[in-house]
Formats: C-alpha cells, sequence, structure tokens
C-alpha cells in the first residue's frame, strides 16, 4: 500500500469493538462459511416460521384451529369418527391446493394436516428442551462449581437416569402423568435434564480452575454470583449445540410415543407419528400400495431432523475451540 | 490376572446404579394411581376393589401408605421373581410377568446382537474405506447416508422397508414372510400381529417339542428342525435391517472421525518415514487407533438400539421384549410396564460393563 | 491460466562429476502451508548438500523451519495442508520431487482461498516410489517420541515392521546359508578369524559372520571359544557342531520362494527408480528398455503371486514365522545397540510403558533398523538426561564414522553442534544465512543473527542447561504468513541498512566453505521468485470450473 499523507488525516480511530461481540462476528462467520450447516439452518428456520405463522394466523396455511380443525375435510366438519367414511386415501388434487400430497384418514389432506402438527411436534419440542435443559444446566453447573458429595450424588444420579433408554423411560413415566398427549412433555422433561447436567458439569469443572475465575473467589464475590455471573456464560457453547440436536431427537421421539398408539392422541390434534401411522391404517394402506399417508409425512419429518442435525453438526464445528481454527 | 480385577471392580461400580435404577422405578410405581396398579388382578379374577387391593398388599406387599417397608419388599419381590401378573384381553401374554419376560427377553437380546453384528461388519470396511479418502464422493456419500440414519426415525424406516420389500406390492425381493397370502389378516391397529402367533402358554405356534430358550432360531436347531430355522431367519431379516441403520449410521460416523483424526497423527508419519506401503498404513496404523475408541461409542449406541427395538418391534410385531412393553402400556398393563423397565435398565447396565471391559482389554493406555 | 511449479533443475548424473559424494542435494526447495490465515511460507528457497559421510548440523530459533525443511526431504509434509510448490530434492541421484508437480495442482484465487486437483493415479505412483526409498536409504529420527510411537502397538511390532519392510531378502539369505551350512563353510571360517590376531577385530568379524549365517544366538559361545584355544580342528570341530545345532530343518522352499518373490519386488522398484530417472533426462533409448524390463519383471511377479503371495495368505503362520524370528533377534541387538537395558522386555511393551528416553532411543533403533545411508536427526536428544544423551550422541558418531552414514542433525543446542558436526547450517525464517564448517562458523560467524547466537551459548562449564540456549536476540521469529520483506532478519538486526528491507540478500559463498546471506559482505541479492501457482482470472470459465471441482483446503 501506498502511504498518502493526505489520507492519513481522514481515517476514523477504529471502533473499539467488544471482544465478546467480536467473537460472535467470528463464530457467525465462520458459520456462514460452512454450507451444509447454513442449508440445515435455513431450513429448520423455515420449518419454525411455519410453525409459528401457524400458531397465530392458521388460516393462511389452510389449517384452521383445533376446534374446528377438520373443517377442510370435504363435505363439511365430521364430529363422529365413523369407519366407513374412511376413504381410500387419493393423490387427485381436485379440492384445490391442501390436496396437493393426497389425503388421508377421513379423508384429509396431508398437506395442510402436516403443517398443523408441526405447531405441536416443534412446540412441545421446544419446551422440553428449554426447561429440561434449563435445569439441566443449572443443577450442572451448581454441582461441577460445589463439587464433593453434591457433585458425586448428582453423577449416580444421572448415572441411573442414563441406565434406562428414554423411549422406556418416557411409556413407564406415562403411567403417573396419564396417557395423554401433554404428559408426554412432563415425562420427556424429567428424563431430559440429566443430559445437560452432564455436559454442564463437565465444562463447569474446568472452568472453576481458570484464573479468573479464582481471581473473582479471591476477591470475594459470593458464591452464587461466581456460578452465574462467572462461570454459566462459559460453559454454554455445548450446550447450543446439544440443545439443537435435541430438538430433533426429541421431535423424533415424541412421534414415537404418538406412532406407539400409547397416548390416546386426541384426533383433532394432528402430530407427525400419528399421522404417519394414520389412525392404525398406515402399514395396511402401505401393504396396499397406498404409500403416501405413512411416507409423506415421515418424509417431511426426515427433511426436519436432517437439516437440524446439519445445524447443530455446524454448531459444534463453529463453537468447538478444538475444530476451530 | 489384572483384567479379572478390573472386571470386579467394575461390577462393584454398578452395584449403585442398579439399586438407583430399583429407586427409580420405585418411585414411578408410588406415584402411579393405585386403581392402575390393582387393575390386572381385578382383570384376573373379576375381584373387587377391596379384594384386589388385598390381594396387592399381601402378595407384592405393596402398601401404599408406607413407602419405605414397601420398597424393602419390592426389593424382596424382584430377587425372588414376584413381578406382578399381567392379565387383559389385549394383552399380549395372560399371566406372571416374570415368565413373560423370560419369553420376550431373549429374542430382544438376538436381535440386538444381530443388529450389531451386521452393523459392525459394515461400518469397519466401510469406515474404514470413507475415513481414509476424507471429503471424497464415497465420503460425502456416507456422511449424508450416516446423517440420515440419525435422523429418520425407526419406524418409519420400518414402514418404507416393509413397503419396499413385502411381496404383493412386488417392488424388490420376495424375502418377506407377509407378503402375498393372506396379507390382511395380518395388521392390526398399525402394527403386524406377532412375529409367529404365539400360544397362551408364551410358546409361538410351530411344531417344535421343546423350546428351551425361547429364540426360534436356536430351539429350532437345537430340535433339528431346519424349517423353522428358515422360517425364523426371513423372519428377523428385516427387523434386523432396520435397527442396524441406526447403530451403524453412529459407527460410521465415529469410525470415520477417528480415522481422519488418527490420519493426521505424528505416528503415521513415522510409519511413511519407515516407508511402509499406504495401504498398510491404513489398516494397520491408523484403523487399529481409530476402531479401539469406537468401542466406547458402542455402550451408548446400544442405548439408542434398545430404544429403537421398542419401536420396531412393534411395527414388525416381533415377539421381543420392547414388544411386550408397548403392547402392555395400550393396555395398561403396569406391572409389566414396570418389569420391562427394570429389564431394560439391567441389560443397558451390563452392556456397558461389557463395553467398558472390551475397551480395556483392547486399549493398552488403559491400566486397569 | 494457471502455471504450474517449476521443479526443474540439474539432473545429478551432470553434478555427479563435479562431486561425488553427494547424498541429499537440496535445490531452490519451497515449501507452504496453505492455512485458513493465509500462506505460511515456511521454506523459501533453501538450498544444501548432505555430503557422504559428513554430520550436518541445522540450527535455528523455534519455528525458523528447521522441522519442515527436514520433513521436506522425506516428502513427509502434512498434505493438505502443506506442500512443496517449487525445487528438488535429490537422494542418492534420484529426484524424488520428478513428477511431484504433476500429480497435483495447486490453484489459488487468493492467500486464504486455495484448492489442490489431485490426480489419484499420479499419487498411487508416487507413493510406491517414496516408500521404497524411505526406510531404506534414508531414514528419520522425529522430534517427539511420544507422539511419534504408535500407541497401540508393541516397540517390537513397530521396529520389527520396519525391519521385515526393507530386509526380507537378505533374511532369506541367511536362514538359507544356516540351513545349508556345510563343514567347509565353518573351516574357512575358523581360518580366516585365527589369521586375524587383533581380539576386537576378531569379534566383529564373528559378529558379522553369525548375521550373515543367521545363527546369532551362538555369538557368545564362540567367542568364549575362540577365546579358550587356539587348535584349530577343535575349533572347527565345536563351531560346527553349535552351528548344526542352530538348524532348525525348516522347509527351504517356502524361503526360496519368498526370496525370489521379495527379490523381484526390488529389483522392479530399482527399476521403476531408474525408467523415471531416464524419462526426466529425455533418454529414450533407456527409456525404451527400463519400460521393457518393468515390464518382465511385472509378468514374472504375477506368476510369483500366485505361487507365493497367495499361499501366505492362507498360511499367514507358517510363511511368516521364520522371518519374524530373525526379524526379532535383530530387533533385540537394535535395542542393545541403543543402550536399552532389558531390551527383551521393552519388545513386549507399549510406548507408553516407557520412559522418555527409552521412547527416543527406540525411535533412534527403528530408523537404524535397515542400515540407511542417510540418517535426519530431528532433535534427537532432547528428551534425554545428559549422561544418556552423550551415549546417543557417540552412538551416532560411531555409526557414521563405521558405516559412513550422513547425518543431517537438526538442535536447537550449540554445544552438540560443536560436538557432533562437520558443517552448519544456520536457518531463520524460511531461509538458509550462513552455513559453514563447525571451526569456521564457531570462530568467525559473519550474519549478525549467527553471531547473536553464539553469543548465547553458554559458558563451557554450563553447556548442557537447557534453559540457556539462543535467547538472547532482541525480538521474536516472525510471522511466516506475512515475513519481513527484504532480509527476513531485519527488523531485529542491529546492522540494518536501508537496503536491508528492500532486497533480499543471496546466500553467497564468502570464504572457502564458508557462505552468508547478507549485505554486511555481499551486494548480491536474491532476485524474489513470487509464488507461481497463482490466481484463476475470475473471466476464463473453463478455469474457474476447475477450482470449482478442486478440491477445498482451506475451509
Ligand atoms: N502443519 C502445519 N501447518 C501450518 N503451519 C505449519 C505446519 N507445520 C509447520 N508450520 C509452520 O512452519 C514454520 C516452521 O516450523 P518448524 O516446525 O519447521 O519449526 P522448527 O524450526 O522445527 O521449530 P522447533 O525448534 O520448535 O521444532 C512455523 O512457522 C510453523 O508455524
Ligand atoms: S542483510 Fe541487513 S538486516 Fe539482514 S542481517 Fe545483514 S545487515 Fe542485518
Ligand atoms: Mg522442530
Amino acid at each position: 500500500m501506498v502511504d498518502v499523507d493526505a489520507f492519513k488525516t481522514e481515517i476514523a480511530p477504529p471502533r473499539k469493538i467488544h471482544p465478546k461481540v467480536e467473537e460472535m462476528k467470528t463464530t457467525g462467520k465462520l458459520f456462514l462459511t460452512n454450507k451444509l450447516a447454513l442449508v440445515g439452518f435455513t431450513i429448520t428456520s423455515f420449518y419454525f416460521i411455519l410453525a409459528i405463522l401457524d400458531a397465530i394466523y392458521p388460516q393462511y396455511l389452510g389449517v384452521a384451529n383445533d376446534s374446528t380443525y377438520l373443517s377442510w375435510v370435504p363435505g363439511g366438519t365430521p364430529t363422529t369418527i365413523q369407519p366407513s367414511q374412511l376413504l381410500s386415501p387419493s393423490l387427485t388434487p381436485a379440492g384445490g391446493w391442501m390436496f396437493i400430497l393426497g389425503t388421508t384418514f377421513y379423508n384429509m389432506p396431508i398437506f395442510p394436516a402436516m403443517l398443523a402438527a408441526l405447531k405441536f411436534d416443534l412446540g412441545y419440542s421446544l419446551a422440553i428442551v428449554m426447561i429440561g435443559g434449563g435445569i439441566g444446566v443449572v443443577i450442572g453447573v451448581i454441582s461441577g462449581y460445589m463439587g464433593g458429595i453434591v457433585d458425586e450424588v448428582m453423577m449416580r444420579v444421572t448415572d441411573i437416569f442414563f441406565s434406562v433408554p428414554f423411549l422406556v423411560l418416557a411409556i413407564a413415566f406415562l403411567f403417573v402423568f396419564g396417557h395423554v398427549l401433554s404428559s408426554v412433555v412432563y415425562a420427556l422433561i424429567i428424563i431430559w435434564w440429566p443430559i445437560y447436567a452432564r455436559l454442564t458439569r463437565g465444562q463447569a469443572l474446568s472452568t472453576k480452575a481458570m484464573n479468573y475465575v479464582e481471581s473473582a473467589r479471591a476477591a470475594g464475590s459470593s458464591k452464587l454470583r461466581n456460578i452465574f455471573v462467572h462461570v454459566l456464560p462459559n460453559v454454554l457453547s455445548p450446550v447450543y449445540v446439544q440443545f439443537s440436536l435435541d430438538l430433533g431427537t426429541i421431535v423424533l421421539i415424541f412421534s414415537t410415543l404418538d406412532f406407539l398408539g400409547i397416548v390416546n392422541g386426541n384426533p383433532n390434534v394432528p402430530e407427525l407419528g400419528s399421522l404417519i401411522v394414520a389412525q392404525g391404517n398406515g402399514l395396511s394402506w402401505l401393504i396396499a400400495g397406498y404409500w403416501w399417508p405413512a411416507i409423506i409425512p415421515g418424509i417431511f419429518l426426515l427433511i426436519f431432523t436432517i437439516s437440524i442435525n446439519l445445524m447443530g453438526d455446524g454448531l459444534r464445528d463453529v463453537l468447538d475451540p478444538k475444530l476451530r481454527r | 490376572m489384572e483384567l479379572r480385577y478390573f472386571i470386579l471392580r467394575r461390577i462393584l461400580v454398578i452395584i449403585p446404579t442398579i439399586i438407583g435404577l430399583t429407586i427409580l422405578v420405585f418411585l414411578i410405581m408410588w406415584a402411579i394411581p393405585f386403581d392402575q396398579l390393582i387393575a390386572p388382578y381385578i382383570h384376573q379374577k373379576g375381584l373387587s376393589r377391596a379384594q384386589a387391593t388385598l390381594v396387592v398388599e399381601q402378595q407384592l406387599g405393596f402398601y401404599k401408605n408406607d413407602p419405605v417397608l414397601t420398597y424393602l419388599f419390592y426389593l424382596r419381590d424382584l430377587f425372588s421373581g414376584n413381578w406382578g401378573i399381567m392379565f387383559g384381553s389385549a394383552s399380549p401374554y395372560n399371566g406372571p410377568v416374570i415368565n413373560a419376560i423370560e419369553i420376550f427377553l431373549p429374542n430382544t437380546i438376538q436381535l440386538a446382537i444381530g443388529a450389531v453384528i451386521v452393523s459392525m461388519a459394515i461400518s469397519i470396511p466401510v469406515g474404514t474405506y470413507i475415513g481414509s479418502r476424507p471429503n471424497s464422493l464415497g465420503d460425502q456419500f456416507g456422511r449424508v447416508f450416516s446423517l440420515a440414519g440419525y435422523a429418520m426415525p425407526g419406524f418409519w424406516l420400518a414402514y418404507l422397508l416393509i413397503y419396499l420389500f413385502a411381496k404383493n406390492t412386488g417392488i424388490l425381493l420376495p424375502v418377506v414372510p407377509w407378503g402375498g397370502n393372506g396379507l390382511n389378516g395380518y395388521y392390526s391397529s398399525g402394527h403386524l400381529v406377532p412375529w409367529i402367533p404365539i400360544q397362551v402358554n408364551g410358546h409361538p405356534v410351530s411344531d417344535l417339542t421343546s423350546y428351551p430358550t425361547h429364540v426360534l432360531l436356536i430351539d429350532s436347531l437345537l430340535n433339528g428342525n431346519i424349517y423353522w430355522f428358515t422360517k425364523a431367519v426371513e423372519y428377523l431379516i428385516l427387523p434386523v435391517l432396520t435397527l442396524t441403520y441406526g447403530i451403524l449410521a453412529g459407527l460410521l460416523r465415529f469410525i470415520r472421525a477417528g480415522m481422519v483424526d488418527s490420519i493426521n497423527q505424528e505416528y503415521v508419519k513415522t510409519a511413511r518415514a519407515k516407508g511402509v506401503p499406504e495401504k498398510t498404513i491404513i489398516k494397520r496404523h491408523v484403523r487399529k487407533n481409530a476402531l479401539i475408541p469406537t468401542v466406547t461409542v458402542l455402550g451408548l449406541l446400544v442405548a439408542g438400539l434398545l430404544g429403537g427395538a421398542v419401536a420396531v418391534e412393534f411395527v414388525f410385531g416381533y415377539y421381543g421384549i420392547g414388544y411386550l412393553t408397548v403392547l402392555s402400556a395400550e393396555d395398561l398393563q403396569v406391572w409389566a410396564v414396570m418389569g420391562t423397565t427394570i429389564v431394560f435398565g439391567i441389560v443397558l447396565v451390563i452392556a456397558n460393563l461389557v463395553v467398558d471391559v472390551v475397551y480395556a482389554y483392547l486399549d493398552p493406555r488403559i491400566r486397569y | 491460466m494457471f502455471l504450474t511449479p517449476n521443479l526443474g533443475g540439474k539432473r545429478l548424473a551432470e553434478i555427479n562429476k563435479e562431486n561425488i559424494q553427494v547424498r541429499v542435494r537440496v535445490d531452490n526447495l519451497r515449501t507452504r502451508f496453505f492455512t485458513s490465515k493465509g500462506i505460511v511460507k515456511a521454506i523459501d528457497n533453501l538450498s544444501l548438500n548432505l555430503l557422504e559421510g559428513e554430520t550436518y548440523g541445522i540450527v535455528g530459533e523455534s519455528g525458523s523451519g528447521k522441522s519442515v525443511t527436514a520433513t521436506s526431504i522425506m516428502d513427509l509434509i502434512p498434505d493438505p495442508p502443506g506442500r512443496i510448490t517449487r525445487g528438488s530434492i535429490f537422494i542418492d541421484g534420484f529426484n524424488i520431487l520428478s513428477g511431484y508437480d504433476k500429480h497435483v495442482r495447486i490453484i489459488a484465487k487468493s492467500e486464504t482461498n486455495v484448492k489442490f486437483r489431485r490426480r489419484k493415479r499420479l499419487i498411487r505412483k508416487h507413493n510406491y516410489i517414496i516408500s521404497g526409498i524411505r526406510g531404506k536409504k534414508i531414514a528419520m529420527v522425529f522430534q517427539e517420541p511420544f507422539l511419534s510411537l504408535n500407541p497401540v502397538l508393541t516397540i517390537g511390532e513397530q521396529i520389527e515392521e520396519a525391519i521385515l519392510l526393507h530386509s526380507r531378502v537378505s533374511i532369506a539369505n541367511s536362514i538359507i546359508r544356516r540351513e545349508t551350512m556345510a563343514r567347509k563353510d565353518v573351516e574357512k571360517f575358523v581360518e580366516g578369524i585365527l589369521a586375524q590376531p587383533d581380539i576386537s577385530t576378531r569379534k566383529k568379524m564373528i559378529n558379522r559372520w553369525v548375521n550373515e549365517f543367521g545363527v546369532p544366538d551362538i555369538e557368545r559361545s564362540l567367542n568364549d571359544l575362540f577365546e579358550n584355544s587356539t587348535d584349530d580342528s577343535f575349533i572347527t570341530e565345536e563351531a560346527f557342531a553349535l552351528a548344526e545345532a542352530e538348524k532348525t530343518g525348516i522347509n527351504l522352499d517356502q524361503i526360496y520362494t519368498a526370496r525370489g518373490y521379495f527379490d523381484l519386488l526390488d529389483r522392479l522398484h530399482e527399476t521403476n527408480l531408474q525408467l523415471i530417472e531416464a524419462e526426466a533426462t529425455g533418454n529414450e533409448e533407456a527409456v525404451q528398455r527400463f519400460r521393457d524390463e518393468e515390464h518382465e519383471l511385472k509378468s514374472a511377479l504375477f506368476k510369483e503371486y500366485f505361487s507365493y503371495s497367495i499361499q501366505r495368505r492362507f498360511l499367514k503362520r507358517v510363511y511368516e514365522k521364520p522371518f519374524k524370528d530373525v526379524a526379532r533377534r535383530r530387533a533385540i541387538e537394535l535395542l542393545d545397540l541403543v543402550n536399552i537395558a532389558g531390551s527383551e522386555r521393552v519388545l513386549d511393551s507399549y510406548p507408553h510403558e516407557l520412559s522418555g528416553g527409552m521412547q527416543q532411543r527406540s525411535m533412534i533403533a527403528m530408523a537404524l533398523s535397515s542400515n540407511p545411508r542417510i540418517l535426519i536427526a530431528d532433535e534427537p536428544t532432547t528428551s534425554l538426561d545428559v549422561t544418556t544423551q552423550a551415549q546417543i550422541l557417540e552412538l551416532f558418531k560411531d555409526i557414521s564414522r563405521e558405516s559412513n552414514m550422513s547425518i543431517l542433525f537438526i538442535t536447537h543446542d550449540l554445544a552438540v553442534v560443536a560436538e557432533m558436526c562437520n558443517r552448519v547450517g544456520v536457518m531463520y525464517g524460511g531461509n538458509l544465512v550462513e552455513e559453514g564448517t563447525v571451526s569456521s562458523m564457531f570462530k568467525d560467524a559473519k550474519h549478525p543473527y549467527t553471531t547473536g547466537l553464539m553469543n548465547s551459548i553458554p559458558r563451557a562449564e554450563r553447556r548442557f542447561d537447557k534453559s540457556q540456549r539462543l535467547e538472547s536476540i532482541p525480538g521474536t521469529v516472525p510471522n511466516l504468513i506475512t515475513p519481513p520483506s527484504g532480509c527476513r532478519f531485519h527488523p531485529r538486526c542491529k546492522f540494518k541498512m536501508d537496503i536491508c528491507s528492500e532486497k533480499k540478500p543471496k546466500l553467497v559463498e564468502i570464504e572457502q566453505g564458508h557462505k552468508v546471506a547478507c549485505f554486511l559482505y555481499s551486494d548480491e541479492i536474491e532476485e524474489e521468485i513470487p509464488d507461481d501457482f497463482y490466481v484463476v482470472p475470475k473471466n476464463e470459465e473453463t478455469e474457474e470450473k476447475l477450482f470449482n471441482e478442486a478440491e477445498g483446503v482451506t475451509q
């Protein structure tokens, strides 16, 4: 570069950027260069936007709200479930764009039903991860920071939770909360916190040993303040990754539970799992060659879980200091 | 010699976990409304509510107002095999829970072992291949493949396979037994009827004379009955394939990462400096280092596998403990579900123990 | 349009006439690491010669590119991110970089956006060629022994692997000699020994003989025998009995086929080297001859493959056992050679079970296992205590004296250099800034950087104190992504002149055998050749497409 004196006076002093902001900027930049993660992020956001839109203005998506959800069924609103009304699903979009992906039980169009299902799946999954994850993070940070007997007990308790497959434990807990969709949420919250507790505990242990926490402690900052001001913010980056991956996992478990028919799902509340099983007809239709009621909602679900996994992996690459170069 | 002590120590360490497990399951039971606990007994003999309560209190020692005593009784019952009963018209088995588990569990173990073996047999060569060529076309494909494995719900994959392989859709191989004849009788409410229809005594409908292991594959061989052996193999193919995909995805991903990591290590440089050909470097120096830590994830994957088995057994009507769990849960057979929960826990703990021991055996760096 | 890196140079055949003893000749070597932060210019136009039997020391601060020089010579630069982008490296007259530019193209849009385009087939060929050279002709001891040993293989497995890779034919020969040994051979040997009065020479002769005939176990008994007796018919009788007892009665056919097979493999490799050499010189007739020869060897190998390799696959134990036994024997000897106590036990232990010094010595044993004629030692004594260090240095000296091995010795420690080396090169910022014989360097260092180094030598009585090394030059090693312009040393130089920051001084010989790159001594300027793999113009579609197809490294 050529140094020209005239220019020198023009140059404003570089604005001071907070190191945190700087850090976030580079993180964002790195994330943006990872194309697959970007695609995952875009699709995931799209799903969430659909779900939010559906929650606020269901009519724009052709999806009515809960009470009248069956309003798109041709010929009016069936109030009772009559097996005789089960028509062979068809792919003809005779009834308009809603029928583009065919119909399922009650001759219900699949496409808007899937959109309606999204609201429940994503909403529940978000609630479970946020609440379960939040509880887990707090417990993990505290036990990691305190150490000693608290930590030991916490580790043993999480061990126990890890020793049963989630799905089975959820089935067992459903007996306590009752076999309805909303109690799955309670059950999964109880099951989910240990993952986060483990994750943050390990991080908290290593953060605790760092200089600035030590010095804060020496300066007489209180334990609680120490935990939440100094330790907590520094243990969160793996939590974000886990968080994003779990959003997908929980949707899977959720739909599996619904699929298994263990929760007495309200037939007025479509959910991706129950759409796949199609009121118990999915398999027989499938074998008879009517594949779309079972396969299409599955693909819809798969796209979501794949993209959220892509996003999570991308996040991990960006946030993990070992992989970051 | 030393390994023996290591195993002993590990066994001692899992004891608190198992005790904790019993406490957890007990607490769940404690929280369950009492009516549900006595329901199977009412159903079985047509008892009144008070009579059924008495039966539960005396036979199982379940005193609703005394948790500590009840827990002690519960432990006693666990050891003596007094796990309650399951009884209901839609129940997959009528009788003591422990007997049901004895019949159903071996089949799940068979399924799990089959899936682990198949997935290892595939993932090791494939993982080696793609791991030694990072960013190649094969690698990209493998990554997408394993990602899909993570993201795919097991029951949906089962549906897909049924659709692709069932005989009368005529798409691919006629390997599944329920194609073709009388298909319509073979499914009910979203899942196929039991693997091979079971009788009331818990034995499958077949012309074998005895069922020493409850695993058709082995029983038929013990009976010298080749026909049922081939049948058993046929029935195994799709469930094993479905379950395989989930672990295969995890293994593939881990092996690939291990290969990529290990290929950049200094000791590979040393091997190259010795003049070892590339092929041998991959086989001897890189792969071994990549595979040993893979054993540790097997523990995690088995947990996923057992969870996955629940849905997959359900879809295929495969006669295992997951199937038992789901049908019992649908039928509100609380004793059965509590029993299977604890069995799942114990199986998983033992699987992890085995994984740890195998890891210690394989990795020379572990000092036990 | 992109240019290919220029890797040409004089053929060594021409150079050989001038100086017959060059073992390793590095010409204008340039090594780059393409990282996401930019291109690390790790080595810039470095040239050096390693002569037969000499020990050449390389010194310089941490990060000056010593290890990269060594790994470049072995062609072991981790790729990606690194590449040799220019220059030639002759090892025993063969340019290991001939054709190197063909199998990988480096295409760069900018410093941080670089892609490699590879050709699999050519890479495979290159790997085949180079893996026959590494270990056999040139071996290397790495800087960090713990990381450099494979954690899941025992020391024995790793050393034996190296032995079995390159010494199959000689092992087979020794087995055959052992099994077919006749009285005549023993008589001749005893006569030869008795004719030699000197005890230590005798011992050496005995050692050579037992190894040649594959009977190392009786070495000690033979020594005793020759010490205690002078009656030659008695000795012959006894020695023959001893040797006879060593015969295992193994099926020799199998050994013969093995020898045939591995001999063919070796010859094929040799022919390939010659073929490449001939292709590079453009000697049509020779190319044709070597092609024919290669073809012949290949078809012979094809036949042997069925008779030997497939059988071996099924009867691995039986076929490998005799070779493994000998390899193990040799491994024990090697460990003894590098002063490891309890060598048998060490052979069966894993790297993590050994101390740092033992790991380092195992590495050295591994490098020496196939009697290479060139050894590159990258700080081989850093993890050793003073006495062991002295022993190892002594060992290096012995070996280089006896078998005329050339050693490229990299170290921080100038005291070690003074003791070990014949010539020294000083590196700074990826360049060789001074080179000369040890005496001239220590007495009369020229380059300001070297004088700085010399001033920081600890006094004689504290020569092994490591905390005292090379630390008194102000400033730090330059960042090699954006190295200083002109003389790389100018930001730290006391004698900096105007020209120093603009032009790069050339390494010129200012006295007999003493070269310096500094404007204080010579005005010669080195043309800075820009990296020539750069920049895909945006408008040329095909190149753009090529770039897009190429494998990315910097993401
Ligand atoms: N794999 C790599 N990727 C990027 N840069 C590298 C790599 N390896 C080496 N370098 C760079 O090459 C330069 C020279 O490194 P080198 O290891 O040769 O130093 P050295 O002289 O051996 O130092 P030391 O005495 O510490 O061993 C350094 O600037 C280093 O950052
Ligand atoms: S060239 Fe100039 S800057 Fe470089 S060492 Fe010599 S005097 Fe110093
Ligand atoms: Mg170095």
